[in-house]
């Protein structure tokens, strides 16, 4: 009479049956191939396998109203334990993720309220102050005190345009409405090409005599002997030139680059969306998403030596979360019995796939959804791009002035501050001291000044401190910065769901009796 | 041999032709691994006596892992049963083909579920947003997010 203390476990079982996808195996007959693994992960009698029950938790996390059930057993409550490469530097990012994901449903809290609020009265007024507030940070207070000032009653009615447009255009960027990467693009289009209107303060003092007169000798000749000279006027580029042709030019050579380094990482091309609205679904699941992928699932079929399963999961809750792509490469010893049933399951993948990263998880059709906090954190982060900006180029300039770099101060034209002394000219062909000079000589003065204003800049851009070169180089390695630590996390997400595991319990808290034990388990006396 | 969810549902259909549905539950079609339909009657004393309801079960590439989308079918004479928790297009609002889906379910399961949640039903009424749900309610049901009362 034997007895053990010993609980029944999975590989004890008669007749496996996975709940999932409720096909059997019975104990001893030919293994699938390639054999699928068992578990049996909570406290009844279910057991399922494992890449059904994965499938299933990946799939019911990625949906709000079901992540709470994802890791609960159905039948008897008991939750899961997954075992995976979980890092503490990830679980600090998911972390920090959840914290902007909140911080980005408050702010659309608080900022529809503030909205609702101002609607009736000035949301004008709001966005001409956050479009002021943001060129300012942007091109740095000296250079916005000379083109605009302090007092909005000096403001020149262009400002009053381009102002208030900023906010929105920031927004629309970022939410992928237009396809531009660097988001501080609206204010280099916008703003240069209202031209460095110069503020009444400023008229007023080229307007003495004895200032007026330097213009005329300023223009052509010298600069003001305030101004630092080492670095030539020529660079940096103005900013309109620079919006319009560096900056597409730069984006292009980047995005490229940061393709290929996605690749490189993730094994995968990055998801080719970026616009919110635009709903790309191919249901043959040879679209951008994922295509690569199934081409080598194909390869890999036809030398009939391993095969890729294709999953991914969001991050974060909203629909319009960080998607993540793992292959999960699973050795096989033979052929797959069928090819087309292999096809099959690689194009659920790719679809399952994709429904989840659409935040669609169930739906067959399309449908609209966009998570408000989701949109809040963007433009949030939109909103905050001009301050971000500021501090990456003062950063910049510390950086400089600490290691007394020639090349970055070159590079980057960091100027003494204007200051008090120097006031820039007003561009202004109709100053009235023009009438002292002779025809001729107004025509060379007003040829010189359009040439330098499109192709070096105005003055007032040209002798300044170009503040909004260097915020323009600091955003840019911001935003380098940033898709790196994305990528990173990205990888840390992958490498955590391709090492995932459910936890496989014994069968000790059911009753053997309910079991179809294998006749050679060792069983209790019955009474 | 097929995906996931067609061996799967080959699989139920084998047990619902071999031991039959329970009582009150008839397979009307089930041509394609894509819509079934069942007849649906409360048996005993109920609301719904000597009524009969079709219940329209749609299946996508995913089922089990994703829920079917389940409901009443409408026209041609059929119509949605009155109940609370049934709209007059044939939407059911029952936490089971939402949030509480899981793949240990079935589609026997789904149909005794929903036969019970009439059987317990005590007063024939549409919801309260009966109309306006139904004005712009989706095709799908499943792109619909119910709010759940637990008044059962």
């Amino acid at each position: 009479m034997a007895t053990t203390s010993k609980a029944p476990t999975i590989d004890d079982l008669r007749v496996k049956l996975c709940y999932i996808c409720r096909e059997e195996e019975l104990h001893g007959a030919p293994l699938e191939n390639p054999p699928r693994r068992w578990t049996h992960p909570c406290k009844c009698t279910l057991v399922a396998h494992e890449q059904c029950l994965l499938k299933w938790i990946q799939s019911a996390q990625a949906s709000q109203g079901r992540a709470p059930n994802a890791l609960k057993c159905p039948q008897c409550g008991v939750n899961y334990e997954l075992e995976s490469n979980n890092p503490p530097v990830l679980r600090l990012m998911e972390v920090g993720n959840k914290m902007i994901q909140k911080a980005g449903s408050l702010f659309i809290v608080f900022g529809a309220a503030t909205v609702a609020g101002v609607i009736g009265t000035s949301v004008y007024v709001v966005m001409t102050g956050y479009g002021a507030w943001a060129v300012q940070k942007f091109i740095g207070k000296e250079m916005f005190d000379l083109l605009l000032g302090d007092d909005p009653s000096n403001w020149p009615w262009s400002a009053y345009l381009n102002l208030p447009i900023l906010p929105l255009s920031l927004i629309f960027n970022r939410l992928g409405m237009t396809s531009t990467v660097y988001p501080i693009y609206p204010i280099l289009l916008t703003l240069p090409s209202s031209s460095p209107s110069l503020n009444r303060r400023v008229n007023e003092y080229w307007r003495l005599p004895e200032n007026a007169r330097r213009i005329i000798d300023g223009i052509v000749s010298t600069r003001p002997a305030v101004v630092d000279s080492s670095s030539p006027s020529s660079w940096p580029p103005s900013p309109f030139l620079f919006g319009l042709f560096g900056v597409p030019l730069i984006q292009w050579l980047y995005r490229r680059m940061y393709k290929q380094v996605y690749f490189k990482v993730m094994g995968s091309m990055p998801p080719e969306r970026t616009n919110l609205m635009r709903r790309n679904r191919n249901r043959n699941g040879n679209g951008g998403n994922g295509g690569g992928g199934q081409q080598g699932n194909r390869e890999a079929n036809a030398n009939g030596v391993r095969r890729n399963n294709v999953r991914r999961m969001n991050i974060g809750d909203g629909p319009f979360g960080i998607r993540v792509q793992a292959n999960i490469r699973e050795e096989v010893i033979d052929m797959p019995p069928n090819d087309a049933e292999v096809e099959n399951q690689v194009q659920d993948a790719v679809a399952a796939a994709e429904r989840l990263a659409e935040g669609v998880p169930d739906d067959e059709d399309e449908v609209i959804s966009i998570s408000a906090s989701t949109i809040g954190r963007k433009i949030a982060g939109a909103l905050v791009t001009p301050a971000i900006a500021s501090w990456a180029g003062n950063l910049l300039l510390r950086f400089t002035q600490r290691t007394r770099s020639v090349w970055l101060r070159e590079f980057l034209a960091i100027k003494k501050p204007i200051g008090a002394i120097w006031m820039p000219p007003p561009v202004d062909l109709g100053n009235r001291d023009m009438h002292t000079l002779g025809t001729f000589r107004q025509i060379v003065v007003g040829v010189q000044m359009i040439a330098k204003g499109l192709w070096g800049s105005t003055r007032t851009w040209a002798e300044s401190d170009p503040v909004w070169w260097r915020n323009t180089v600091g955003l840019g390695l911001f935003i380098a910065a940033k898709d790196c630590v994305h990528l990173f996390h990205l990888w840390l997400s992958k490498r955590e769901l391709e090492s995932r595991k459910v936890k496989s319990l014994d069968f000790s808290a059911v009753d053997i009796r309910e079991l179809d034990l294998l006749p050679s388990f060792p069983r209790l006396a019955g009474p | 041999m097929a995906s996931i969810s067609s061996r799967r549902l080959a699989k139920e259909l084998r047990e619902i032709h071999a031991e039959g549905c329970p009582v009150g539950i008839e397979l009307l079609k089930a041509d394609d691994f894509a819509t079934w339909w069942f007849s649906i009657e409360v048996m005993g004393e109920s609301q719904y006596r000597d009524e009969k309801y079709t219940l329209q079960f749609r299946f996508d590439s995913q089922y089990p892992i994703s829920s079917p989308a389940v409901q009443f079918v409408v026209g041609d004479g059929r119509e949605a049963p009155i109940h609370p928790h049934v709209y007059s297009n044939g939407h059911i609002c029952a936490s089971i083909l939402g949030n509480e889906w899981s793949p240990v379910l079935s589609v026997i399961a789904v149909c005794v579920t929903l036969q019970s949640m009439l059987a317990s039903c005590k007063k024939k009424e549409r919801p309260t947003d009966n109309d306006r749900y139904v004005r712009t309610a989706p095709d799908n049901p499943k792109k619909t997010r119910f709010h759940y009362d637990d008044d059962e």
